[in-house]
């Protein structure tokens, strides 16, 4: 069963052309990563899909649904942490998993989930005083509280120290066997291979190739998944 | 508008864990009133300067509260955001304009009642003569200065450009609209101008009320019609 289908995504923005004909669908349950350089398109694919930009063309259809015409509730059914988002600095923890489960018409259980993400201890800590790691831990248990079948994870690990990153990735295996589609935006190439079932790289606005990362990394003769993502961007023969 | 009262109480404890927005709405208000009475003389006609006063200053706690403090609120989400990720949710704009002015509001209302019980414990303040009309004319003060501020709120990029322009229209709006400076005191040509601004109605008919004298019918419009315009232009401004 797909959970997303686009078909021929296009997405300008003034005259520079973000998304130029993406095609790609998600199986439910698979933790399925978009790759590819700054300025290829990946997040604006992301915004798209969850409702947060309305797309200029092709056809786009998360869980049954038109990510803008049926904003409201597709909303209901996903979540999402974008890059740079953020939460007022003095919001509590426990506060803030309070207020964004208020939200959700049939939200999970937001002390639940703050226990399982090991939020618990930082139930009355403010935002602004978290680490880096923790305030990531944070934005994917807001993620969640809407109890999502579709999570959007846009660059995650950006900015995480090694431990903080390895402690995130078993946090969204955790997700995928609780039964959620993850779509995994990343820069990371080793994250990539660690984590996802399948990978679409894109550039310039297209999807380069995808598949799972044995398949991409045996289509470009390659030692790693990363040498196979730098024949196939070229970023590595700079 | 379901959890709205969830958002409107952390909204309120995020404006009083900012010292600089308690200080505006509490403490500024009551060292006004406290400077204001030390040279409390009787208005011309008799009335007791703090019969004026705390009417007075009750707009101009609503004043903080929605022109500098709720702009700045708002931008600051936009400017770092906080506006971005609850886009992402199922909150709709509504909803959230909608805690942000009561949260703001029981600030004002926190702010007005301090000035009261300093005004009945210190001065010897006259209870309203028309409590209802204070409390409507409160609140349609409290509406219409709001949707000024939702305004500002809802167009500025940045919270540290939303405070300029909020004090910007605060502080020469106080002067002349008869918040800091009775009515009764002003020269003729200043009242002309300052019963132009937004402010003016408001005062007014707080006083009136608080005096028992008869509302103007034409403020109350004045005030509602402000609410109304400034308000609709602001939700369809509005950019997350």
């Amino acid at each position: 069963m797909k959970v997303i289908e686009i078909d021929g995504l296009s997405k300008s923005y003034k005259n520079r052309k973000a998304v130029d004909g993406i095609s790609l669908t998600v199986a439910k349950g698979e933790i399925f990563g978009i790759a590819g350089p700054n300025g290829a398109g990946k997040t604006t694919i992301v915004e798209c899909a969850s409702g947060l930009r309305r797309r200029d063309g092709g056809t786009l259809r998360v869980l049954g649904l038109d990510p803008w015409n049926d904003r409201r509730a597709l909303l209901q059914r996903i979540g999402v942490q974008l890059q740079e988002a953020a939460l007022p600095d003095a919001i509590k923890v426990g506060e803030a998993l309070r207020m964004y489960a208020s939200f959700y018409d049939r939200p999970a259980d937001w002390r639940k989930l703050m226990d399982e993400w090991g939020l618990a201890d930082k139930e009355r800590a403010g935002f602004a005083g978290l680490s880096g790691g923790w305030k990531q831990r944070l934005f994917i248990a807001l993620a969640l509280v809407g109890d999502p079948e579709v999570v959007f994870l846009d660059e995650l690990t950006t900015g995480l120290d090694p431990s903080a990153r390895r402690m995130t990735w078993g946090l969204i295996r955790d997700m995928r066997d609780r039964g959620i589609s993850v779509v995994l935006v990343t820069h990371f190439m080793d994250e990539a291979e660690a984590l996802c079932d399948r990978i679409a790289i894109v550039g310039e606005g297209r999807v380069i190739a995808e598949g799972s990362p044995r398949e991409l990394t045996a289509a470009g003769k390659s030692a790693s998944l990363e040498d196979a993502y730098f024949a196939l961007t070229g970023g590595g023969t700079e | 508008m379901k959890g709205i009262t969830n958002v409107i109480a952390v909204e309120l404890k995020l404006i009083m864990r900012d010292p600089m927005s308690a200080f505006f709405a509490l403490a500024f208000p009551a060292i006004m009133l406290w400077v204001k009475m030390r040279s409390g003389k009787p208005l011309p006609g008799g009335l007791p300067a703090i019969d004026a006063t705390v009417p007075m200053l009750s707009v101009f706690v609503i004043g903080l509260a929605a022109l500098v403090v709720l702009p700045a609120t708002l931008a600051q989400y936009r400017e770092r955001r906080v506006l971005k990720r609850l886009r992402a949710t199922p909150a709709s704009a509504a909803t959230l304009f909608g805690a942000q002015w009561a949260a703001h509001m029981l600030l004002a209302a926190l702010g007005t009642a301090l000035l009261i019980v300093i005004g009945l414990a210190a001065y010897g303040l006259t209870a309203p003569a028309n409590t209802a009309g204070v409390i409507l004319a409160w609140t349609l003060s409290a509406l219409s200065l709001s949707a000024i501020g939702l305004l500002v709120g809802a167009l500025v990029p940045s919270g540290r450009g939303a405070t300029v322009i909020g004090l910007g229209l605060f502080f020469p709006m106080v002067f002349i609209s008869g918040v800091v400076i009775p009515r009764e005191t002003l020269s003729g040509s200043m009242r002309a101008i300052g019963d132009l601004t937004p402010m003016a109605p408001a005062v007014e008919a707080v006083r009136d009320g608080w005096a028992g004298t008869a509302m103007s019918p034409v403020a109350l419009v004045v005030m509602f019609a402000i609410f109304i315009a400034a308000g609709g232009v602001a939700v369809r401004a509005f950019r997350w």
